[in-house]
């Protein structure tokens, strides 16, 4: 066995990924192929205060208009754009969580993907799940301007457990299931929809000696996306167990794995692959069928996992946890990519899957006014909600959007003739922008989007014209840069 | 490796035209050749270790005279009255340090507001006063108790409690009723004390640390006996965020208001990952300048008024130091997110095996 990792900083795909911190804080990271896919912290949102500390994140990683929900220490629960990072919403806590907020936090959030057909694009379902039990369901529509928050309809609370503490929270891929397990909860599963108890775990028997080790379900996940009955708990006595429920209510199969407990777990694309990150910064792939190991993944790891993300499309891995790195494996070969110093004790990670390299920026910005008007349609027909409603909002919204533009629009043309020879990178990010700028809008009205996807198209060809100037001195900048 | 030399030879060779008619002659050859023969090259023992001491009488050679230039350059300087030429820093492990991005910075915001928010800054707020209780493990003789008499009378406001059959779990609640601020736990195995841990309280980590090279009070030599006061307490050396944590962990036993009417220090000195822990008294004395002193005696043949003019610049104030207390090194094992939990604990740092692949590298 190797005692040493070999590769290190080999660049990783592009892509983005989202950390969220001990103090609130949201950093923002991408890898880029242009820069070497060597990825850097591009934005940092939030202000540090530990009251703010993130518990829970669940993100909507849809293509046009997505949502990142955060639950918070102090028991609020925030709705965030993840392309600029705008408050949309900001739930309050309940009365009964403000009184005493250290002792029921939050535990497990879930903002539900799918849209429900009665409500618009601008409703979503939220499910909080607090440390004593308490569930509650929510849908919660986003309102133009941030204060006035709507709740639609009185949210549904119900309670998982009578003792003991739930310390994780899963709703599958269906999203008609919840499952819950904690320190003295076995792990059980509620349908959402009737807030019924469905199945519910047996503890394990007693091992040889007769020696009973209590339940404590630290971290679990669903198998397989259109399979709800097949799950893996992890537990603290680093145990983890694979329980299907159209078989019994004892695990099916169960093995251990190191000597810490197990803090994440993650399933893969493929249903029979999970991983797990133990409290001593070991992380390890195992085939769930067998319960063999296929392999850890070295690299110097030494603090508590807390989270791992899979990418939804590419081969690629994140953890995060309380050696404060972000770290990037590939899956395939189980190297560490990357790994960036994000400075605080992380508590999650997401990736952002639609976030394109900019380096293709300019050739998309041609084709994007037709892609746009076919991702409105696809969401006309996916909610079929009220059109009047919608309307107003959409001219209000893009009106002012259009004015933002343009005010870019003016700016850039100053650079333009200031500076012909600014920096790449600069001339990066401010592409990135315009394209942040058209996946927020993209929900809005198809004639306005269509004049300012032209102005659009105008500018980028401008850019475009000046990268290929600039594309001599690129290389040279980089070097220095490196 | 004939080869090579058959090359090497005939670059030589290509460079100049005199050694070309020369080259029949193997002789000549192999002269040519000798300057970059390496004495692993050669098979024949004797003329090897006659090659090798050649070698290596040049090279010594060439160093006394490196040596002497120098010498001689700086002595020039010096009758000239010009500024001296600059010494040279010699490289050491710790100048190669590898490049750490975790190392704090002065203007970073982030890690003043972490500093506010982490589990000690109430302490060093001086908003709580810190208490510490200290204990031993269960079966402990001799060595142990001694040091833990030395750091009584280091760390005021510290208690011991005999620590009978208790869990350290349990222990750990009583001196979280009891509002201690921090426990110290001193292990020792085979009589002789081997790592200590310090937990943090009421949620603050735990850090468990190797002990070595344990000195106490009373086995050093010319030892001076502290006084009661509260004593300053210097970190050296705490560079990494890791290493700011465990510095602000130790910071957290001692008091906030030091006596300085005490002259006493206790030093915390992290040199390559080691901990030094030293206890001094010291003393601040008016000397004269001894280097002045000889060459006023020198000058005092020529001119006599002038010494006793210049007499007031040339004292000095020098800080004498005597050492008292234990003496010992710590080296960090892993450092506990929470209070001591080995079953069910999250570390934010653990030695591993395979992070020891770089002399070069150091976490604190």
């Amino acid at each position: 066995m190797p005692r040493t990792t070999t590769v290190e900083s080999a660049g990783c795909p592009p892509l983005r990924a989202l950390t969220f911190d001990n103090l609130g804080l949201i950093k923002v990271t991408e890898a880029r192929s242009k820069q070497g896919g060597f990825p850097k912290i591009v934005e940092k949102w939030g202000d540090p205060d530990s009251s703010r500390c993130v518990l829970a994140t669940s993100i909507n990683d849809r293509k046009v208009d997505p949502l990142l929900a955060v639950a918070r220490k102090n028991g609020v629960v925030e709705l965030l754009s993840p392309i600029n990072g705008d408050i949309r919403v900001s739930l309050p806590s309940d009365n009964q969580a403000k009184v005493q907020p250290d002792v029921d936090n939050i535990v497990g959030l879930h903002l539900f993907k799918k849209q429900t057909s009665e409500s618009s694009s601008r409703s979503c379902k939220l499910l909080t799940c607090t440390m004593k039990g308490l569930t509650t369901l929510r849908s919660v529509t986003i309102p133009k301007s941030l204060g006035d928050s709507t709740s639609d309809d009185t949210p549904t609370t119900w309670n998982v457990c009578g003792a003991g503490n739930v310390l994780c929270c899963k709703v599958d891929e269906s999203e008609n299931y919840g499952l819950f397990g904690g320190k003295g909860v076995e792990v059980n599963i509620w349908d959402l929809t009737t807030h019924t108890k469905i199945w519910q775990a047996k503890s394990p028997p007693k091992n040889s000696l007769g020696i009973f080790t209590p339940t404590w379900f630290t971290a679990a996940t669903f198998l397989s996306k259109d399979d709800h009955r097949k799950f893996v708990g992890g537990t603290n006595s680093h145990q983890v167990h694979l329980y299907d429920m159209a078989a019994q209510r004892r695990p099916v199969m169960s093995f251990k794995f190191r000597e810490t407990p197990i803090k994440a777990v993650t399933e893969d694309l493929d249903g029979n692959t999970i991983y797990i990150g133990n409290g001593s910064g070991d992380l390890a792939s195992v085939d769930i069928r067998t319960g063999k190991l296929l392999g850890c993944f070295l690299g110097k790891c030494s603090g508590s996992i807390r989270s791992i993300a899979r990418h939804p499309d590419l081969p690629v891995l994140a953890s995060c946890g309380l050696d404060s790195y972000l770290r990037i494996w590939d899956i395939k070969s189980r190297q560490l990519l990357s790994a960036v110093f994000l400075k605080q004790h992380l508590t999650s990670v997401v990736f952002d899957s639609h976030f394109d390299d900019e380096e293709v920026a300019g050739s998309l910005a041609t084709q994007l006014p037709n892609e746009q008007n076919i991702d409105d349609e696809s969401i006309d027909r996916d909610e079929e909600s009220p059109p009047a409603k919608r309307k107003k909002k959409k001219k209000s919204k893009s009106s002012t959007v259009d004015g933002d533009e343009e005010g870019d629009i003016s700016v850039k043309r100053k650079k333009a003739k200031k500076s012909p020879s600014s920096d790449a990178n600069k001339e990066v990010s401010e592409s990135a922008k315009q394209k942040k700028a058209k996946r927020l809008q993209s929900v809005e009205g198809e004639e306005e989007e269509e004049e300012s996807g032209y102005a659009e198209v105008e500018i980028t060809k401008k850019s475009k014209d000046r990268k290929s100037k600039k594309k001599s001195k690129k290389p040279r900048s980089e070097s220095i840069d490196v | 490796m004939g080869r090579k030399r058959d090359r090497e030879a005939g670059s030589d060779d290509d460079d100049s035209s005199k050694k070309h008619s020369k080259k029949r002659t193997t002789d000549v050859d192999q002269v040519s050749v000798k300057p970059q023969l390496l004495p692993s090259m050669i098979k024949n023992k004797e003329k090897r270790s006659a090659v090798y001491a050649k070698i290596k009488h040049d090279k010594k050679l060439e160093k006394k005279k490196i040596a002497k230039a120098r010498e001689a350059a700086e002595n020039r300087a010096l009758e000239l009255g010009e500024e001296l030429p600059p010494r040279k820093v010699p490289r050491t492990i710790e100048n190669t340090r590898e490049a750490d991005e975790t190392v704090c910075k002065q203007d970073d915001e982030e890690l003043f507001a972490g500093n506010d928010a982490d589990e000690f800054s109430s302490v060093l707020n001086s908003e709580r006063p810190p208490k510490v209780l200290m204990t031993t493990c269960r079966f402990n003789s001799t060595r142990g108790p001694a040091l833990i008499k030395d750091l009584l009378t280091i760390i005021p406001n510290a208690d011991y409690y005999k620590r009978g059959t208790y869990d350290l779990k349990k222990i750990v609640d009583y001196a979280n009723n009891k509002e201690y601020t921090s426990i110290i736990v001193v292990h020792t195995s085979r009589r002789e004390p081997d790592a200590l841990l310090i937990i943090g309280l009421p949620n603050g980590p735990t850090a468990h640390f190797k002990l070595s090279n344990l000195v106490l009070h009373k086995d050093l030599k010319n030892h001076g006996n502290p006084t009661g006061h509260k004593p300053e307490l210097v970190l050296n050396n705490f560079t990494t965020r890791l290493g700011h944590r465990v510095g602000r962990l130790i910071q957290s036993l001692f008091p906030q208001d030091p006596e300085f009417r005490g002259r006493r220090v206790v030093t915390f000195h992290n040199q390559r990952d080691f901990i030094f822990f030293r206890h001094h008294r010291y003393i601040f004395e008016t000397r004269e300048n001894k280097q002045i002193v000889a060459s006023k005696k020198k000058d005092d043949k020529e001119e006599d008024d002038n010494g006793e003019e210049e007499k007031t610049p040339k004292l000095k104030v020098i800080a004498r130091l005597q050492e008292c207390g234990p003496r010992f090194t710590l080296k960090l094992t892993s450092l506990q997110h929470g209070t001591f939990d080995t079953k069910g604990g999250e570390y934010e740092w653990v030695h591993k095996p395979e992070m020891d692949t770089s002399r070069r590298r150091f976490f604190l």
